[in-house]
């Protein structure tokens, strides 16, 4: 049988509470379950009623008042987490965006950068010929300088 | 539920709940701990129940798993039990409080959680099997060993009860 014996609970009780009578006597005398509940009940009411409390428990008002600052947090950060996903996908968008610049016109961008070295604009002035960065890396650079800064200032504002 | 609600539920049933705790985990800090999650995962799961006693088995249910998820976490249950012992029930003391402490302890966590439900809060085999994540016709057999094995512990340490009938 794997049923709750009827008359446990009453056994329990009569245990506690002394309410015995002789038909529930007679049943724990041929119940196994209800012979082992009578057998421990005693010991674990004495058990159960020694408090060892000794503070008092936190304020429900409190507690209420953590769990909805707790539950607006939560809801704070889900609501934020496509954004967070857009600002760490625009990062990895500009940082591959700069590793290709720097990889694929390191010459012209070297070039580009001695243009501006004192010997160079001696040469200039003196109507010698120097390189130009062509306009589309030029406009390239600019955009993705502009949009670091652009996704570095949201980051730092959405923090704040 | 409101806040006037919760707090008149809680105020009735926290201390129950407590005790629970602290008799499953034998740390007072942690029953602390434990109380206010299982409260806070009450709160932000605001059960759509208003029977008083569905919401009670609602909250142990809540207090069990937590507690069982810090037994599966820490690992440690059995060698903490005396660890967490106040100074003034340390075995050296050799009182009956610590002793009837002590034997409680030595259960499985398990075992603990069915005796108290079953014993303490006077929850039926179905309520037990609800709190505790078993199948209502293992309770029987389950709560039958634990009974046999507190038995056998206290008759072996002298604390068995005087006849109870």
């Amino acid at each position: 049988m794997t049923t709750e014996c009827p008359f446990e609970s009453n056994v329990i009780d009569a245990v506690t509470d002394g309410s015995w009578t002789e038909s529930l006597r007679t049943h724990v005398a041929s119940c196994a379950d209800c012979a082992a509940a009578a057998e421990v009940a005693p010991w674990l009411t004495r058990f159960a009623g020694m408090d060892e409390r000794t503070h008092v428990l936190p304020d429900p008002a409190v507690l209420w008042l953590k769990a909805k600052v707790l539950q607006t947090s939560a809801a704070v950060e889900r609501a934020a987490l496509p954004i967070t996903r857009l600002q760490i996908a625009a990062y990895l968008i500009i940082a591959a965006g700069w590793a290709a610049i720097l990889t694929w016109k390191s010459a012209a961008l070297q070039a580009w950068i001695n243009h501006f070295s004192p010997g160079h604009m001696i040469l200039g002035a003196t109507g010698a010929e120097t390189t130009s960065l062509s306009l589309s890396v030029l406009v390239a650079i600019i955009a993705l300088a502009s949009a670091s800064v652009g996704v570095a200032m949201h980051t730092i504002l959405a923090e704040e | 539920m409101d806040e006037p609600a919760f707090e008149a539920f809680y105020r009735k049933t926290a201390g129950g709940v407590w005790s629970y705790i602290y008799r499953m985990t034998g740390d007072a800090a942690m029953a602390d701990d434990l109380l206010q999650k299982t409260f806070f995962r009450f709160i932000r799961s605001n059960p759509g129940i208003t029977d008083p006693d569905h919401l009670r088995r609602y909250v142990y249910k809540t207090a069990t798993n937590l507690v069982f998820d810090h037994f599966r976490e820490t690992k440690r249950e059995r060698t903490r039990a005396i660890e967490w012992m106040p100074a003034e029930v340390r075995p050296d003391r050799g009182d009956l409080r610590h002793d009837m402490a002590r034997v409680f302890s030595d259960l499985k966590p398990q075992e603990r959680a069915l005796l108290w439900l079953a014993h303490v809060e006077g929850n039926s085999h179905e309520e037990i099997a609800e709190a505790i994540g078993v199948k209502s016709k293992s309770i029987k057999v389950m709560l039958f060993r634990a009974r046999k094995r507190l038995g056998e512990m206290l008759t072996k340490k002298g604390l068995a009860p005087e006849a109870t009938r």
